[in-house]
């Protein structure tokens, strides 16, 4: 800002009591791109389409993101008119695109899950804090992370034990590795505490199932006889249903 | 010779853009949505997997950055200038740890720490100050150290966890805000191209408040945000890339194992409001190790570096990267023999 600039601008404003406002590429250029990323938010909140990025943990994010995008993209606009218009360079333009693409690829890329290609880089869940209690394993409906969060602790394991034998009914998606047996598939979920990128994996290792029936990814309801042996599980499966992926396809500890 | 001196000034100063770089502009984003909706990049397994975690590191972060524009913009508009300044007046030994423990009534991850720190030093908060509360915030908040504490309940080392990571995140801050010393806010920010708008040139009056609240509040946004998108890129495709059974190797040596869990706390770039559960799913690591990717991942990771390096002059990100890893490498590794 040169000191001339100034002057003007004082001078202007001695003489007039309410200087003409003009718009500022800088302020409306931003403005586009919060007004995207509020669009974004919206869009998530309304659809559900959140649970495929975020937890039920986190997912209030969403909704105060979308109003507060909202705020700030009227505000911005209400002081995109100013005085003396600061001319945007094409580079800031550029980039100010860019920040946009990310919203382009979640509206527009068809609505996907974390499959079998991340099953084997990902941790195993870990939740003794969760579930993992002898109480909570000893009775009731076992769930997919109890079984999983179970297999990490030496109280956990030893309270599964004492389960074996009892009906379970999971839903997950089939995981089929190279060195799976035909006859046998991973039952997988991921586990998100708070984005999928925290994903960590729950598995059991489903035996008795027709070879060929079901591929990589296929969603399923395996109904069957829990035996944990050691820190692994096995469902002995009396019968596999293919399902829909469910509108969480995450598990929330 | 004048002509060629002319010429050489305009070619140095930036392209404006006009309407054809806005319709450029605008192609592309068509381009990029026909692309992934016709296309179908999806179908490609890593392809479909960088997209879900690109897209829920961003979902995920980009409201906290919000956040804390929203804090700073707080900070720039209706805190007086000089306020922070008097904090100055504390013995230095008291500073410091006041800075860090600050962060315990801060409940906000590091993506908005960020542009709180950088908003309190250009009001006056000692650059050294900021940048152990910056540190601090996202290791000390409540929610973090509730986190933890659920995350590794009932497991022996519970305490170590949660106690460790609090007094040695605490420590860092401190060791990190030391070494910047009386460094002037001049030294440590980079300017933002930005910050200069055209309310300045409206000196012949002040600024209505609510203005200057949301040109700050959009300016920080925009800042932090394309930061936020580059760091986020590379985590997203390291994740995906990255199988964690490469570590589990050097579990067993101890060493090795605390350097290795801070490298992959870096790598994953994750919310400190969660790290602790994916901590706790490395369970062949002992509690020296979790202590390191408990207490350098919030304070280090790659979405992180990359707004520090979009916040601070080169040299000084770097030195925060260094001497938080040192200090946690030695502070965990102490802890981990000491109470482990």
């Amino acid at each position: 800002m040169s000191d001339a600039v100034v002057a003007r601008a004082g001078t202007a404003l001695r003489t007039e009591t309410a200087p003409r406002r003009r718009w500022s590429p800088g302020g409306l250029a931003g403005a586009v791109v919060l007004a995207a990323w509020a669009g974004l938010f919206w869009f998530l909140w309304i659809s559900g389409r959140e649970a495929f990025y975020l937890s039920t943990r986190t997912d209030w994010v969403v909704p105060i993101a979308a109003v507060l995008l909202t705020l700030a993209t009227v505000g911005r606009l209400a002081s995109a008119r100013v005085v003396v218009p600061r001319p945007l360079p094409a580079r800031e333009l550029w980039i100010m695109g860019l920040m946009v693409v990310p919203v382009v690829l979640v509206l527009f890329a068809p609505v996907t899950t974390l499959g079998t290609f991340s099953a084997g880089k990902r941790a195993g869940f870990s939740g003794a804090g969760f579930s993992a209690s002898a109480g909570d394993i000893g009775s009731g409906e076992l769930t997919l992370i109890d079984v999983a969060a179970a297999e990490t602790s030496p109280e956990g394991e030893h309270a599964l034990a004492k389960r074996a034998g009892d009906t379970v009914s999971f839903v997950g998606f089939v995981s089929i590795r190279d060195d799976t047996p035909a006859d046998e598939f991973l039952l997988a979920r991921y586990v998100v505490t708070c984005c999928v990128a925290d994903a960590t994996i729950a598995e059991v290792r489903v035996v008795n199932v027709t070879p060929g029936q079901f591929e990589n990814e296929d969603w399923v309801q395996v109904t069957g006889t829990i035996f944990p042996i050691g820190r692994e599980v096995i469902v002995d499966a009396s019968d596999i249903a293919a399902v829909e992926r469910p509108d969480h396809p995450y598990l929330t500890p | 010779m004048a002509q060629i001196a002319e010429r050489r000034r305009l070619a140095q100063l930036p392209r404006l853009a006009d309407r054809r770089t806005v319709i450029a502009v605008g192609a592309t984003l068509v381009v990029v949505a026909l692309v992934v909706s016709v296309g179908d990049p999806g179908r490609i397994a890593w392809v479909r997997t960088f997209f879900v975690i690109f897209g829920s590191l961003l979902i995920q972060a980009l409201p906290f950055v919000l956040l804390g524009a929203l804090a700073a913009a707080l900070v720039e508009v209706f805190v007086p200038i000089g306020v922070f300044e008097k904090l100055g007046d504390l013995p230095r030994p008291l500073q410091l740890p006041a800075a860090a423990l600050a962060g315990i009534a801060f409940p906000i991850c590091e993506c908005g720490s960020v542009p709180v720190a950088r908003r309190l030093m250009q009001r006056g908060l000692m650059p050294s100050a900021a940048v152990t509360f910056m540190l601090a915030a996202p290791v000390l908040n409540p929610v973090v150290i509730a986190s933890t504490f659920v995350a590794f309940r009932g497991r022996t080392t519970l305490w170590t966890m949660v106690g460790g990571r609090f007094l040695l995140g605490m420590l860092v801050a401190i060791a990190v805000g030391w070494v910047v010393g009386n460094r002037s806010k001049d030294e440590l920010l980079k300017p933002n191209p930005e910050e200069v708008d055209e309310h300045l040139l409206e000196l012949g009056r002040p600024e209505a408040r609510w203005r200057r609240f949301f040109v700050h509040l959009g300016n920080d946004f925009l800042f932090m945000g394309r930061y936020l998108l580059l760091g986020a890129t590379i985590a997203a495709a390291i994740q995906t890339f990255l199988p964690t059974s490469l570590l589990t190797g050097l579990a067993e040596r101890q060493v090795l194992s605390v350097i290795a869990m801070m490298a992959l706390a870096a790598a994953l770039s994750l919310c400190s409001e969660s790290d602790a559960f994916v901590a706790a799913s490395f369970v062949q690591f002992g509690p020296s190790a979790m202590l390191g990717f408990l207490v350098f991942g919030p304070m280090v990771d790659l979405k992180l570096v990359a707004l520090y390096a979009g916040t601070f002059r080169r040299g000084f990100a770097r030195t925060v990267v260094l001497v938080a890893a040192v200090a946690t490498f030695v502070g965990a590794l102490w802890m981990g023999v000491a109470f482990g």
